[in-house]
């Protein structure tokens, strides 16, 4: 290979990466840097390796922080389980129909998000219809109500991000060759073991991938704690966007910022670990390093 | 296919990496450089006048004007030839202010040539050096109709820079057919009523307004009688007493049926869609604000943005507008138009308040120390 | 088989589609919400999600009334358009030499485009904002086109790179075997084929960048896409020409997907009539 055709590849990948490089990491330096000063609006933020920052925003937020992880977590939770035997239906029972209920599932995709969840705030609204049924179903006690509660906010997060979990597991499940879950039953296993031993460690990748794309996501989000929530629902999200925005307490919110990113890479890292960056943007081939 | 390259070079290359951010890091530094820092008011320009002419864009909190074509825009583009883009983006001073104050620290109005704010922040604007000085002499209209009250208030008291746009009190919401007996801001703290009513997020119209339901007066209070007010809200939102802190959408809880009382505004009838609700004066007073024009540094038209304000003092035009917004006029003169073509509203105490009506209420004002009080409430408002 | 044993195996052999369909009518609720309240009439104009006051379509005929509405929309829609131009190139370019080429640090690149669709898009809002902050950038439309692309980009290289590794590479070598250059055999056989991801791709950009909310929302200044108008109407009461616009949008939507796939249908049939051979 001749120079110009060793330099094509750089050619090719210069462009994007310096894209990335300038607005992706050199951002989250600045970030860096912003957590590390201090001061306020009157006063200039000025730089002078406040370290404190990062203990500061944690246990200031300690709350905050822990119950988007219980959120972000129940919402993917509830999102598997709703999606997988979704997914499974159109890969494998859809027939003609299955482009077109991909469609559906993507189609809320196409309404913007903040309508979707405004619809949703005022579908259970006290007095809507859907929460009368619920409380006759006793699901939700008689003078309680569904909207600013926590359940609403978890409700909110799984329904926006349930088209992230549903597409990688189709297109994982799609893959699977039918024939070796034939053969586990040719050899007497029973259809629930068949799943078990089969079907899902088969699937493992694809769940894997839904899940970090849902979680992650989840985890940071503000709208629906705030749309859909009352005074009790705030999510780290909330504080670092108030922070920002309201208080104008830039090397806090910085700080927290850096930490949830922080906590977050810790879990992708262990997953990459696991299965290889290139199992995560779907390529089997490229998995197990 | 070749092999990937050894990991020891990888390894090489995120070293060299992290050594080069520690570097800069360092550079940083030794600077010791500061960013931000806003600037002070005594550099400020003042707004230069001229010709009224060309674009104009206004910044204003929604449901304050007349919309349409008989509007007080149409009115004044067609006597006047400006273009007038008119953008309602002013939902919370706090929100707003962070939104612009990058910019306005590079002196950057965004574009806009007037923005509508409540007095306090008008002052802190100020206090930064966001905002031009404004020349009397270029304003006789509005020197001449001016209410007397609003002549020289206390966060203004020369009227350098705000020119009040419309005035307002901050009470109850009352759903009165759900809870007829909510007269004052204790009765939101009624268990029987928990989960169903609001506060502002605003902390100078809900904190205020609690501590005067304790006895205490707003403008003498101390930063610990706000941090007791704040405390008792934050036990509230606690137990679930309060159900959300909103913006202007408590009017919405309102129409759905989801709240049964929200501190609110009074001039926000034209938004709130239920029969059944009715602002209250709370027995122990209200919180008087006014909302201002400002002419922010970097304006690109203070002539026209000056010719607005002349237009907008016109009795005339103050009381077409009054009709639409329900709100407090700051002009003089609009009351006796109005007993002419709309005696009801002439009459509305919510619209043209006595002093007698007002007899308890307050001025809104800041706490004596802004910042740790801000930040408590900020943390109770947020959740 | 007893009837009611006879509707228990059925119900049995069915859950799955039924469950299905259940889910999929789940999925579908909000968006006929919005499109059934659309019509409802409310006498100040605000949207009140209540259908007590009767039915009517004013809100679709003036649905373009509101001239701050129509400039939200509008800068959205030129801000995808921008920002999707620009991703689809970068990121089809990356993509490409991700899978075709050899060359160090592909680790690193591998991660550098991951990591963004890992990272929650308040964290990378925030730290765009910090960085604009530092270096005294005025915020606004083009603050605004950086933070799209960037984070488009990553979900480019994905879905063409899904594209490109199930690429049947004997066509390209064909045409080499017949004389034409790298550059030629790239225009006239592999870029047509890419098509179909490409255009894909573009269309997720596309889809990611106007219903973008929380990056836009730290990095636009006082510009105001549609989302952010959205928003800040929320806190006031949303008018109900925006539901009519959301209606609309949806149907383009759907009508551009669906022309997109009867499009891609009609090319596989031309190319199978053509060629009755089967491929090896």
């Amino acid at each position: 290979m001749n120079l110009r055709q060793r330099l094509v590849p750089y050619w090719l990948l210069g462009p994007g990466l310096l894209w990335l490089v300038v607005f992706f990491v050199v951002p989250m330096y600045f970030m860096g840097e912003l957590a590390l000063r201090s001061g306020s609006l009157t006063t200039g933020y000025t730089f002078s390796w406040e370290w404190a920052n990062f203990p500061d925003s944690l246990s200031g937020h300690t709350e905050q922080i822990l119950r988007s992880f219980f959120y972000a977590g129940a919402a993917t939770v509830l999102a598997l389980l709703i999606a997988y035997p979704l997914a499974y239906a159109i890969a494998f029972r859809a027939g003609r129909f299955r482009l077109l209920l991909l469609f559906a599932v993507i189609a809320p995709f196409f309404t913007t998000y903040l309508i979707r969840t405004l619809a949703w705030k005022t579908i259970l609204s006290d007095s809507s219809p859907l929460v009368g049924v619920l409380q006759t179903l006793q699901l939700v006690p008689e003078d309680g109500r569904v909207l600013a509660t926590s359940g609403a906010v978890i409700a909110g997060l799984t329904y926006n991000f349930l088209p992230f979990m549903i597409l990688p597991l189709y297109a994982n499940l799609e893959r699977l060759d039918l024939r070796l879950i034939e053969a586990a039953k040719d050899l007497y296993s029973s259809s629930r073991q068949a799943f078990l031993r089969v079907t899902l460690p088969l699937t493992m990748p694809g769940i894997i991938a839904g899940v970090l794309l849902t979680f992650i996501p989840a985890f940071g989000d503000y709208i629906n704690a705030q749309l859909l929530g009352g005074t009790q629902q705030a999510m780290v999200g909330n504080v670092i966007q108030s922070l920002y925005l309201n208080q104008r307490d830039y090397p806090e919110a910085a700080a927290l910022s850096f930490l949830m990113m922080a906590l977050i890479l810790v879990v992708v890292s262990l997953y990459i670990r696991f299965a290889g960056t290139g199992a995560f943007m779907g390529d089997e081939d490229e998995a197990r390093g | 296919m070749r092999p990937e390259a050894p990991n020891r070079k990888s390894g090489l290359g995120l070293a060299a990496a992290v050594i080069a951010l520690v570097l800069a890091l360092g550079l940083a530094a030794c600077g010791g450089d500061t960013v931000g820092g806003g600037g002070s008011s005594e550099d400020a320009t003042t707004a230069k006048g001229g010709p009224v002419e060309g674009k104009l864009a206004i910044s204003n909190w929604p449901g304050y004007i007349d919309p349409g074509k008989g509007g007080t825009v149409a009115e004044f583009e067609g006597e006047t030839g400006v273009d007038v883009d008119y953008i309602e983006d002013v939902n919370d001073n706090e929100t707003f202010f962070g939104k612009l104050q990058p910019q306005l620290e590079q002196g950057d109005s965004g574009g806009r040539s007037i923005f509508v704010v409540t007095d306090w922040m008008a002052k802190q604007m100020w206090d930064l050096g966001y905002l031009q000085e404004i020349d009397h002499n270029d304003l006789p209209t509005v020197f001449q109709n001016l209410v007397p009250t609003l002549e020289s208030p206390s966060f203004d008291p020369e009227r350098q820079f705000s020119v009040p746009w419309q005035s307002g009190m901050t009470g109850i919401w009352v759903d009165t057919a759900k809870a007829p007996d909510i007269r004052s801001v204790n009765d939101l703290f009624d268990p029987k009523y928990k989960g169903q009513v609001t506060m502002l997020t605003e902390m100078r119209d809900s904190v205020p307004l609690v501590m005067k339901s304790e006895g205490v007066d707003p403008e003498e209070a101390t930063n610990e009688d706000w941090l007791k007010a704040i405390d008792r809200v934050k036990a509230a939102a606690d137990s679930g007493q309060i159900r959300r802190f909103t913006g202007n959408d408590y009017t919405e809880d309102l129409t759905a049926g989801n709240i049964v009382a929200a501190i609110g505004w009074s001039g926000d009838a034209s938004i709130v869609e239920n029969e059944n609700a009715e602002w209250r004066m709370p027995t122990e007073g209200c919180v008087l604000w006014s909302d201002n024009m400002v002419i922010p540094v970097g304006a690109p038209n203070t002539p026209a943005a000056l010719g607005w304000m002349e237009f907008s003092y016109e009795p005339e035009v103050a009381a077409d507008l009054t009709e639409y917004i329900t709100y407090v006029s700051p002009v003089d003169g609009v009351q006796d138009l109005l007993r002419k073509s709309d005696p009801q509203l002439a009459k509305d105490p919510l619209v043209f308040p006595t002093e007698e009506f007002q007899r308890n209420c307050s001025t809104q004002d800041s706490p004596p120390d802004v910042e740790p009080v801000n930040e408590a409430w900020q943390e109770v408002v947020t959740g | 088989m007893a009837a009611p044993a006879r509707a228990w195996a059925w119900l049995r052999r069915n859950a799955l589609p039924l469950y299905a369909g259940l889910a999929v009518a789940y999925m579908l609720i909000p968006i006929v919400v919005i499109a059934v309240f659309s019509f409802g009439a409310t006498p100040k104009g605000k949207l009140t999600f209540g259908l007590d006051h009767g039915f009517t379509t004013e809100y679709w005929t003036s649905a373009f009334s509101l001239p701050e509405l129509n400039d939200a929309l509008l800068t959205s829609i030129q801000l995808a358009a921008l920002s999707t131009a620009i991703a689809t190139v970068l990121g089809t370019l990356l993509a490409l030499a991700l899978v075709r080429h050899r060359f160090h640090g592909r680790r690193a690149a591998n991660l550098l485009i991951v990591i963004p669709m890992a990272t929650p898009e308040g964290v990378i809002g925030a730290a765009l904002l910090s960085m604009f902050i530092y270096s005294s950038v005025a915020l606004g439309f083009s603050t605004l086109l950086i933070a799209h692309v960037m984070f488009s980009i990553s979900f480019v290289v994905v879905v063409v790179r899904s594209r490109l590794i199930g690429f049947d590479r004997h066509l390209e070598e064909a045409a080499a075997d017949l004389g034409a250059t790298p550059l030629t055999t790239f225009r006239t056989v592999t870029l047509p084929l890419l098509a179909p991801g490409v255009v894909a791709a573009a269309l997720l950009a596309f889809a990611l960048s106007i219903d973008d909310f929380v990056i836009s929302n730290f990095n636009s200044g006082t510009t105001v896409t549609f989302p952010l108008y959205v928003y800040g109407a929320s806190l006031r009461g949303v008018p109900v020409q925006v539901n009519a616009l959301a209606t609309m949008l949806f149907v383009a939507s759907v009508i551009g997907i669906v022309l997109v796939l009867w499009q891609q249908r009609r090319a596989e049939r031309m190319a199978t009539r053509l060629d009755p051979v089967p491929a090896t």
